[in-house]
């Protein structure tokens, strides 16, 4: 019998009404995702390992709102958010606004391991970046063509309200939460956030307790979804206050969206994992891309209610 | 239930020889806020006057007399949060700006966001009309030889940090029961530039929420990130703990776990309040039912009528 806690891994890939276009490279890139961060933790990597693995790779994915593939915001330029968790120490790291940096997580685990600090902003996360000899990259590597497209398209039909943001903005944040054999639970949250968003705009992703939050006592929860929402909630911390009381992580998580929706109207998604390996996918957005690994079988989906699997060895 | 205003002027170990000019900025915006509250104000307007009376007291680590960063230079970061709807507004890491809680403000009443940062909030603030003050006029010889002092080689800026005034903050219940949050600081001594503390981050250095509660924390940012210190005490309140009892736990909480210290003020919306801390002191006052409470070390809390001077 194998005595070790259960090493699980589970992804999003943004919580919005993803169109059928989308759909496929969505899906596949959220199981290739969990498959790497899977992988990690195979080789007897750690949690916080296996999400920042998970999350470069959605980053470098140009179908994801993160890293390559990010919106724009007014001006047309990237800014870009990111946190990670680490949940046997609460130790965290996050940056805000940064630019021109392919995978922001890493940045933000460097926060984390290399600064006394929690988060960085603008062009002090920049600087930082730059100490470490961490590499920037031009801005028109991380804007794909249909991005540039849409923000055109956006920026001319000008919208002064911002009310009805629902379902009309993108947000395909990634995310990733993890727990390993040693029981130790870590999540992390990557996104260019809203489309034409004011310049400077920070929304929850980078926030810890609203976009992601990892307590070896009670689990790791990553976000996604309309950022203003899942703040005024703080979701994360929310979420993991049932599970605190004893609730499991499914009925955690729904209620938690339930309540932003009816306190606040907003609506999203959110990863669960608990440091037992009880995991869950929930959201109340159209669809939302998630994946997951467990006891070597490949779970994923993306309308409400799908749960597909797949045994494992086939990606491996 | 009977409104009050809830104000501190940060946590850690004041030196004896500012500790008269804390003590006085704290009764002087408690008292500031709650005319507002008497004169049948918001929740929200008598926290953003607190706070603005604190930002422009060079005795406090906001606005005018914040730290510096390790440049040299003054980076703001506020929030103000209403407890009816939960929208909120804050700035991280904002410059040349002298009441950076009201452009926290402006972001919560004027944008669909919650949170703007750097040069994008600087922006906003341009747009908006607030006008750009000079880094200078934000500085004291005081935080000056704080930072000069704090570039040795071997400083400890927590260590010192703790003896410096902290973050300022204001908790609220208005006469229609509705709870409000502000909270403002210079952020830590010396540090990185782009360095974001607890404050703006919702939860973090504030939360309010009509059916719970309003917190405005101060302490040790990093320590009161790692447990959300704010939402926590509403999550004990929640539970049916005291305004105290839930301030201590979290306080208590943060101290084993994560070896941080802090303060906090509390308020529910029924007007029970608190002012509690596990650093050696915290300016604090309170005004409610034309009383006003205020103490800076552990167990003290003198009260007088609010009409008489200090």
């Amino acid at each position: 019998m194998n005595l070790k806690m259960s090493a699980v891994v589970v992804v999003h890939g943004g919580a919005w009404a993803i169109p059928d276009d989308l759909a496929k490279a969505s899906v596949d890139g959220v199981k290739v995702a969990s498959c790497e961060g899977f992988s990690v933790l195979r080789r007897g990597g750690s949690a916080l390992d296996a999400v920042e693995a998970a999350v470069r790779a959605l980053e470098e994915n140009t179908v994801f709102n993160a890293g390559h593939g990010a919106v724009l915001n007014a001006d047309g330029e990237v800014e870009l958010d990111a946190m990670i968790m680490d949940g046997r120490t609460l130790a965290s790291g996050a940056v805000s606004s940064v630019k021109n940096i392919a995978n922001p997580v890493s940045l933000a685990r460097a926060v984390m391991e290399k600064t006394t600090h929690i988060m960085l902003s603008s062009r002090g996360a920049n600087l930082f970046a730059e100490s470490i000899g961490m590499a920037t990259v031009p801005t028109d590597t991380l804007v794909t063509e249909y991005e540039r497209k849409e923000w055109e398209k956006h920026n001319n039909y000008l919208t002064g309200v911002m009310q009805d943001f629902n379902s009309q903005w993108t947000h395909d944040t990634v995310g990733a939460v993890s727990v390993d054999s040693a029981g130790n639970v870590a999540c992390a949250t990557s996104t260019g956030g809203i489309r034409n968003k004011m310049v400077g705009r920070v929304g929850d992703s980078p926030i810890i307790g609203s976009g992601g939050y990892a307590d070896n006592f009670s689990g790791a929860v990553s976000c996604t979804g309309h950022g203003e929402s899942i703040l005024k909630v703080t979701l994360a911390r929310l979420i993991l206050s049932h599970i605190e009381q004893g609730k499991s992580v499914a009925v955690s998580s729904q209620l938690s969206l339930q309540y932003m929706g009816e306190r606040v109207r907003g609506a999203g998604g959110a990863i669960v994992v608990s440091p037992s390996g009880q995991w869950a996918a929930t959201f109340t957005t159209e669809r939302m891309a998630w994946a997951a690994v467990d006891h070597d079988v490949l779970w994923y989906g993306l309308d409400p209610n799908e749960r597909s699997k797949e045994q494992l060895s086939q990606y491996i | 239930m009977f409104p009050v205003v809830v104000v501190h002027g940060g946590a850690g170990h004041i030196p004896k020889e500012r500790s008269e000019n804390s003590t006085s900025g704290v009764c002087s915006a408690a008292r500031a806020g709650y005319t507002i509250l008497q004169g049948g104000g918001s929740s929200m307007d008598a926290v953003v006057e607190a706070v603005t009376q604190l930002e422009n007291n060079p005795s406090f680590n906001a606005g005018c007399g914040s730290v510096l960063n390790v440049k040299g230079e003054v980076e703001m970061d506020a929030i103000v949060m209403d407890g009816k709807t939960l929208g909120s507004g804050a700035v991280s890491a904002v410059r040349n700006i002298a009441n950076p809680i009201q452009l926290a403000r402006l972001v919560m009443d004027k944008t669909g966001h919650a949170c703007l940062t750097a040069e994008g909030a600087n922006q906003f603030a341009r747009s908006m009309g607030v006008p750009e003050v000079p880094l200078e006029s934000l500085i004291t010889d005081y935080s000056r030889m704080r930072w000069k002092k704090n570039l040795a080689p071997d400083a400890n800026p927590v260590e010192c940090q703790m003896g410096k005034m902290g973050t300022v903050g204001a908790v609220a219940v208005d006469s229609e029961g509705n709870v409000a949050c502000a909270t403002s600081t210079g952020g830590m001594l010396n540090k990185m530039e782009g360095r974001v503390g607890d404050t703006p981050c919702i939860g973090c250095g504030g939360y309010a929420d009509n059916q719970v509660g309003a917190v405005s924390t101060t302490g040790h940012g990093e320590a009161i990130m790692k447990v959300i210190l704010a939402r926590l005490i509403l999550f004990h309140m929640e539970q049916g703990q005291s305004v105290e009892a839930a301030s201590d736990l979290a306080l208590a909480y943060m101290k084993s776990r994560v070896g941080g210290l802090g303060g906090v003020v509390t308020v529910d919306p029924q007007g029970q309040w608190a002012a509690r801390f596990s650093s050696l002191q915290m300016a604090w006052a309170a005004a409610q039912k034309d009383i006003l409470h205020y103490g800076l070390y552990t167990g003290e809390h003198f009260t007088q009528s609010i009409d008489d001077p200090l």
